[in-house]
């Protein structure tokens, strides 16, 4: 499998920007940068995922991720207040110390890396032309043409789908209950004390320390349903 | 700037004679070992940013990063076992869809904590929240 053409071109152009995306999103000052500089890197992400024959999980990149997660990210940046550093009045980076030990560790940890995908990979494609030599390689000739005929439709995603739910249907329901659990969880992790208060489910002396420091958290009314 | 030097060398050596027109056909070609080193390099940026940011929120953004990586490690080996014929290479497309369903439910509770961090500790500095050191 090797790209060519504009293919590699866009590969090269996405690949470079989301690591260049990644890298602002880790230096960026302010938290609001970050957030976006990390969804154009996702973005590249998902452009990368269409090069290599992946359009579903482009889709769901951009939808899940772009549009779900990152929205997420935005509103609590904005719920805790991240005044401080858009002053550029506080150190961004930890101690010292612990950045130079880690960006260490990184280096090494990124040499490795590369080391092991060229030492191996050279195996990996000598294998990979013994079999191509075997297997006729599908090309888009058998493909369905688009309506306007110049580009045709791939199977990609029916091969997907059908895939999943042959292959990976129970974990697809324990995904389903994970996330529910994560729904809940996270509802309740974010609860404040009023909407504890109203819901009737706090313990009395610690009830009776917050009313003694803000009053108005005595004046919630009980919900009087779910009492019982 | 060593550093930077030293990546690009690992990057483009590669085993036998005529280095540079090797290195030029990678470029030109780029096959499952470039999709692998942009994920590598990804994966070492989200690590960094775990590492050394002192922002709570950033450091989430960089997990997701970090699960960004791995995804397209997944992608990658799933088109290049489609490319010799493997009749369940999907499976990596479908480990994709997982590992999103799980980056989302850990953004949802780990912003969930953070908010509750917030509103007892008054502060997102990871160096600053140190209830459990001794």
């Amino acid at each position: 499998m090797t790209l060519s053409g504009w293919s590699a071109f866009f590969f090269w152009f996405f690949g470079l920007a989301a690591i260049f995306a990644g890298l602002l999103t880790v230096m960026a000052r302010n938290a609001v940068h970050s957030a976006l500089f990390l969804i154009s890197s996702l973005v590249s992400v998902a452009a990368l995922f269409i090069l290599a024959n992946a359009e579903f999980i482009a889709g769901v990149q951009i939808l899940v991720y772009v549009g779900g997660v990152m929205v997420l990210f935005l509103f609590v940046i904005m719920l805790v207040n991240v005044g401080a550093q858009e002053r550029g009045s506080e150190e961004i980076f930890n101690r010292p110390r612990q950045v130079t030990a880690s960006l260490i560790f990184c280096f090494l940890l990124v040499a490795g890396v590369l080391f092991a995908v060229n030492t191996g990979y050279q195996k990996l494609s000598d294998l990979r032309s013994q079999q191509a030599a075997n297997q006729p390689v599908a090309g888009n000739a058998r493909l369905r043409r688009g309506a306007t005929l110049t580009s045709s439709i791939t199977t990609q995603s029916e091969t997907f789908g059908a895939a999943l739910y042959r292959y990976g249907s129970l974990p697809f329901e324990i995904a389903s209950v994970l996330l529910l659990v994560a729904i809940i969880g996270s509802v309740m992790l974010a609860r404040t004390l009023k909407q504890e208060r109203s819901a009737d489910d706090v313990a009395p002396e610690v009830l009776a320390e917050e009313v003694r420091e803000h009053p108005e958290v005595a004046n919630v009314e009980v919900d009087s349903e779910s009492r019982s | 700037m060593t550093l930077l030097l030293s990546v690009f060398v690992l990057l483009f050596q590669e085993a036998g004679e005529g280095r540079l027109a090797q290195m030029a056909r990678g470029v030109k070609n780029p096959d499952l070992s470039k999709f692998l080193v942009i994920a590598a390099l990804l994966f070492i940026i989200g690590v960094a940013g775990v590492l050394t940011r002192r922002n709570i929120i950033v450091i989430f953004m960089s997990i997701e990063l970090i699960l960004n990586a791995a995804n397209l490690n997944f992608i990658a080996f799933s088109m290049h076992l489609q490319e010799t014929g493997n009749v369940n290479a999907i499976a990596g497309q479908i480990f994709t869809v997982f590992v999103i369903v799980v980056a989302a439910a850990e953004a949802a509770i780990g912003l969930g904590i953070v908010i509750a961090l917030y509103r007892n500790k008054e502060t997102i500095w990871v160096d600053e929240i140190d209830l459990l050191k001794w």
